[in-house]
């Protein structure tokens, strides 16, 4: 049924002023978290939409839009964002933005006094001035505190509790929570000597500080208070007294640092001589992946193309491996290698310690990406070998060629054209196979006593993440660089692929 | 004409919709967010659902995450207009946070202080900062299962001793194995047993900076107990993979566990027999981490307008003992705080391991275990047992790597402590 007409239309208005109010709210929360990328990307996204589809302008658009939007939002602006990352000092320690890293500096640039005095304290006000009503117990001291001034107390002029804490005095209110905090009477601080004040720790307790860095914004430096040191923007993420390098203020924060990231891929051999080996093992394991679970699946393709008893038994049976989601087939192969416990020694009558061993660990990988893999390389060269003209092969029979000859100089060749692209975008995949890596050897094993970083099975992606998420200090800017740098292997890769199709259809 | 009232239709349609679904956010400078995990984050709710006024003119909103992972995710993205006040985690998140800006610190009264033991300070603090109220006591003693074994061993010797004379007439399938924590954290108390601590602390409490195990020591005490010529013995695995059920099943007859699966034992009918790793000589006992969880306090909080209440929700809830009472009767961890840990509602379970602690634990300094990756204490731990255990490397050797990885870790702490 085809709708057409008023109808047609209402549903369409009513469709894209649904879409359009949700972006709108996702507009706004976006907006009001100052998230202003994500809001602006989102009200374009609504103007676009709009524009689409109540305009005739461009009607292929109206089908395009969708899948253009979702590429911008989920493909685009993760790789725009990771070169922008990669540009950084963006690691632990350099998480947040320079405004909100003074901010933290300048609250953390207290320093208490030298009791660590800390008093019972009721916030309220005095003569029309924020104020704190303080009970120093342990001198039997009480006054009051403005940010101003101090006025000392008798015990006489205060109303104690039980615990000998002055809970009123004359011309002293007492502000109830709520109006605490509706009030700044929490974040002043108020007079405690000439060096030090108190500030509100609790709704109950003061603590005595005094500020020990100052920040000139106009010089853009912090000045201790104390030693007159001065603390300079060492324009790569900290505030450094350049007396003393060691001596920085934390927190620092992401400062761009250009190439330093990239440079450090060459320069700093604790990166560089592991990357080495992991990228020689990165396209060994994908294209040694990609030859056997080709040269597998082939195999079954062509055994079962024959008119075989209980051939469709068979091909079910060969696909389960693919219809199995692929994180459970991974934790069970995990399990089946288990030095102790696992299938695959008994079976074998071996005690291999197959995590623990590089070889063995790098056999494992291959063999169970084998088991994941050949299902789908049966399947399509199953399909190409329907496709191959039977005149070609009889052709060459009757020419006198043997089987063999048939298989390698006909069948082989003609499979190759026609599965070329597949067998090149299933190398760009495995190239990034994080999952397999993670979650069977965890890129391991590595010699940690050693100092190793990479694991004997770590391929890029494994050993980015490795960099990026596997210790509580990460170095995201450094990861980004490797995921740049991978990008562009995968990206070549595909493009090469891609021409490689094209050359197919102009064959074809 | 008609084009033109559907363009406007959709305009105002959108508008009006948009208006009825905005979300407008909520006022929260009355409210204090606490983020918590799967665990804490509902027993928390149910405390304080039953008493929710500790801090009297502020309400509080839990948020439980699926997970301590997705508690530590979330936590790492947070921003100011996202993050909570107060997010209930683990010790070692203390040194990251702190150094990327999301927490804030805390000043307690010498009397608050006083609540809690000196080291409990330690997990917490970063550059000698306090940032936050320890909450709970997470840690492991060992358990040895009185159908196998009748009396508490007196040092590992007797331990190793009674594995090598039943191990085939019981069906043995380890002597001492890590059931909670880890082959890092876990097993840290037998690292401390055969002589290899993480760090030292001199007499005034202080961590000694120039002290590190003594590597021949440690590595001979390795091939005394744990090896047979160059292969393990058997007695100590070098992974805690199926630890817990072999135990269960009494087919080990000591174990390393945490008090959190407490109830697991309890279940199966094991009782409080529960002790540190007896050390190589008679009278000593390896150290186990005897770590804290923490209620935060971020820099969210100042944001939101509600640092102070969120420092008296700390101070007189999660730092009190009324507090921790109400909340452990839910949660069922041994309460960090003095006068908790000895009320009479605390289970002996939760005392138990409070006891065990208390005979032979170090606090977990966040600032020297994480290293880098690779190298920090949480990776090179189990990579020793791995080595010599697995590998057949020589101990004394792998030691000597293992004490120079933890010198330098220790070393690049020094500015953090």
């Amino acid at each position: 049924m085809i709708i057409r007409g008023k109808v047609a239309t209402t549903i369409k208005v009513a469709l894209v002023a649904l879409i359009s109010a949700v972006l709108l709210t996702l507009t706004q929360s976006a907006f009001a978290k100052k998230e202003y990328v994500i809001a602006a990307f989102l009200a374009a996204t609504i103007f676009a939409i709009n524009f689409t589809y109540f305009s005739k302008r461009s009607v292929p658009l109206k089908f395009f839009l969708p899948g253009i939007l979702l590429l911008a939002a989920f493909v685009i602006t993760p790789i725009l964002y990771t070169v922008v990352m990669s540009t950084y000092n963006y690691k632990t320690g350099n998480y947040i933005s320079k405004e909100e890293a003074i901010d933290r500096i300048k609250a953390l640039a207290l320093e208490p006094d030298e009791n660590n005095s800390a008093f019972d304290i009721v916030v309220g006000e005095f003569q029309t001035s924020d104020a704190l009503l303080v009970s120093d117990i342990v001198n039997d001291s009480y006054f009051i505190s403005t940010p101003e001034r101090r006025i000392e107390l008798n015990k006489n002029q205060v109303e104690l509790d039980e615990n000998l804490v002055a809970q009123a005095s004359n011309g002293f209110t007492k502000l109830d929570a709520g109006e605490i905090s509706a009030s700044q009477a929490a974040i002043k601080r108020y007079l405690y000597n000439n060096e030090y004040f108190i500030t509100v720790e609790n709704l109950n307790v003061g603590a005595v500080f005094r500020q020990s860095l100052e920040y000139l914004p106009q010089q853009d430096i912090f000045r201790s208070l104390i030693s007159d040191a001065i603390y300079r923007d060492n324009s790569n993420g900290n505030y450094v007294n350049p007396e003393d390098k060691s001596d920085f203020l934390e927190p620092g924060w992401r400062d761009p640092a250009w190439f330093t990231n990239y440079v450090r891929l060459i320069n700093d051999e604790r990166v560089r001589d592991p990357l080495i080996s992991v990228f020689i093992w990165t396209v060994v394991f994908a294209t040694v992946t990609v030859i056997t679970q080709f040269a597998f699946g082939l195999l079954l393709a062509l055994a079962l193309n024959k008119p075989i008893r209980g051939r469709r038994i068979y091909r079910s049976i060969l696909i389960l491996p693919y219809a199995m989601p692929s994180v459970m087939s991974i934790l069970i192969w995990g399990g089946m290698f288990n030095t102790e416990f696992g299938a695959v020694n008994e079976i074998l009558g071996s005690n291999i310690a197959w995590f623990q061993d590089p070889t063995f660990a790098r056999v494992a990988v291959i063999l169970v990406n084998l088991w994941l893999g050949f299902p789908y390389f049966y399947l399509v060269s199953s399909g190409s070998l329907q496709a191959i003209p039977s005149e070609l092969l009889e052709a060459a029979a009757i020419d006198g060629a043997n089987p063999r000859q048939v298989f390698s100089k006909v069948t082989l060749p003609l499979l190759l054209q026609i599965l070329s692209p597949l067998l090149i975008a299933s190398f760009a995949f495995n190239f990034n196979n994080f999952n397999l890596i993670y979650l069977l050897t965890g890129g391991g094993p590595r010699e940690q006593l050693d100092g190793e970083i990479a694991g004997a099975t770590d391929i890029l992606i494994s050993y980015t993440y490795q960099i990026a998420f596997g210790s509580n200090l990460q170095d995201l800017g450094l990861a980004s660089a490797i995921s740049v740098l991978i990008f562009f292997l995968v990206a070549s890769i595909s493009l090469y692929g891609v021409r490689k199709s094209k050359v197919l259809e102009s064959f074809s | 004409m008609k084009k033109k009232l559907f363009r406007g239709f959709a305009v105002l349609a959108t508008l009006a919709l948009a208006a009825g679904l905005a979300v407008t956010p909520a006022h929260a400078n009355k409210n204090i967010v606490v983020w918590a995990d799967e665990s804490r984050g509902p027993n928390l709710t149910t405390t304080l659902e039953t008493k929710g006024n500790w801090v009297p003119g502020y309400t509080v909103t839990i948020k439980s995450f699926a997970n301590f992972d997705a508690l530590k995710d979330a936590i790492d993205k947070a921003t100011a207009t996202t993050g909570p006040d107060i997010v209930v985690g683990a010790n070692d998140w203390v040194p990251t946070l702190a150094k990327n800006g999301k927490l804030a610190p805390v000043t307690l009264t010498a009397s608050q202080r006083a609540r809690f033991s000196a080291s409990q300070f330690y997990d917490l603090s970063y550059k000698k900062k306090l940032y936050g109220i320890p909450v709970d006591v997470n840690n492991v003693a060992m358990i040895y299962n009185t159908k196998l074994v009748t009396s508490a061993p007196k040092s590992f010797g007797d331990m190793v001793d009674y594995y090598k004379a039943n191990k085939t007439s019981k069906s043995l399938k380890a002597g001492l194995c890590v059931a909670g924590g880890g082959m890092s954290w876990g097993a840290h108390s037998v690292f401390s047993a055969l002589g290899a601590d993480a760090y030292y602390f001199k007499s005034n409490g202080s961590i000694n900076k120039s002290r590190s195990f003594n590597p021949n020591t440690f590595g001979n005490n390795v091939k005394k107990f744990l090896m047979d010529g160059k292969k393990s013995n058997g007695f100590f695995p070098a992974t805690d993979t199926g630890c817990k059920d072999n135990f269960l099943a009494g087919d080990v007859p000591f174990a390393i566990i945490g008090n959190w699966e407490w109830n697991d034992y309890k279940a199966k009918g094991f009782t409080m027999n529960l002790m540190p790793v007896p050390g190589a000589s008679a009278g000593r006992s390896g150290n186990a981490f005897g770590s804290v969880s923490g209620a935060l306090l971020t820099t969210f909080a100042a944001a939101n307008g509600v640092e102070a209440a969120a420092k008296s929700l700390l101070v007189d809830f999660f730092g009190s003992t009324a507090g921790q009472v109400a909340y452990q009767l839910n949660e069922k961890r041994p309460p960090a705080e003095k006068g908790a840990s000895t009320d009479a509602t605390v289970t002996d379970g939760q005392k138990g391991f409070g006891a065990s602690a208390a005979a032979a634990s170090i606090p977990q300094v966040g600032a020297i275990l994480n290293g880098p990756s690779g190298t920090s204490y949480w990776d090179s731990a189990p990579a020793y047992w791995t080595a010599v255990l697995v590998d057949g490397k020589d101990a004394v050797k792998e030691a000597k790597k293992l004490v120079s990885i933890w010198r330098a870790n220790l070393r690049a702490a020094y500015s953090d402590l």
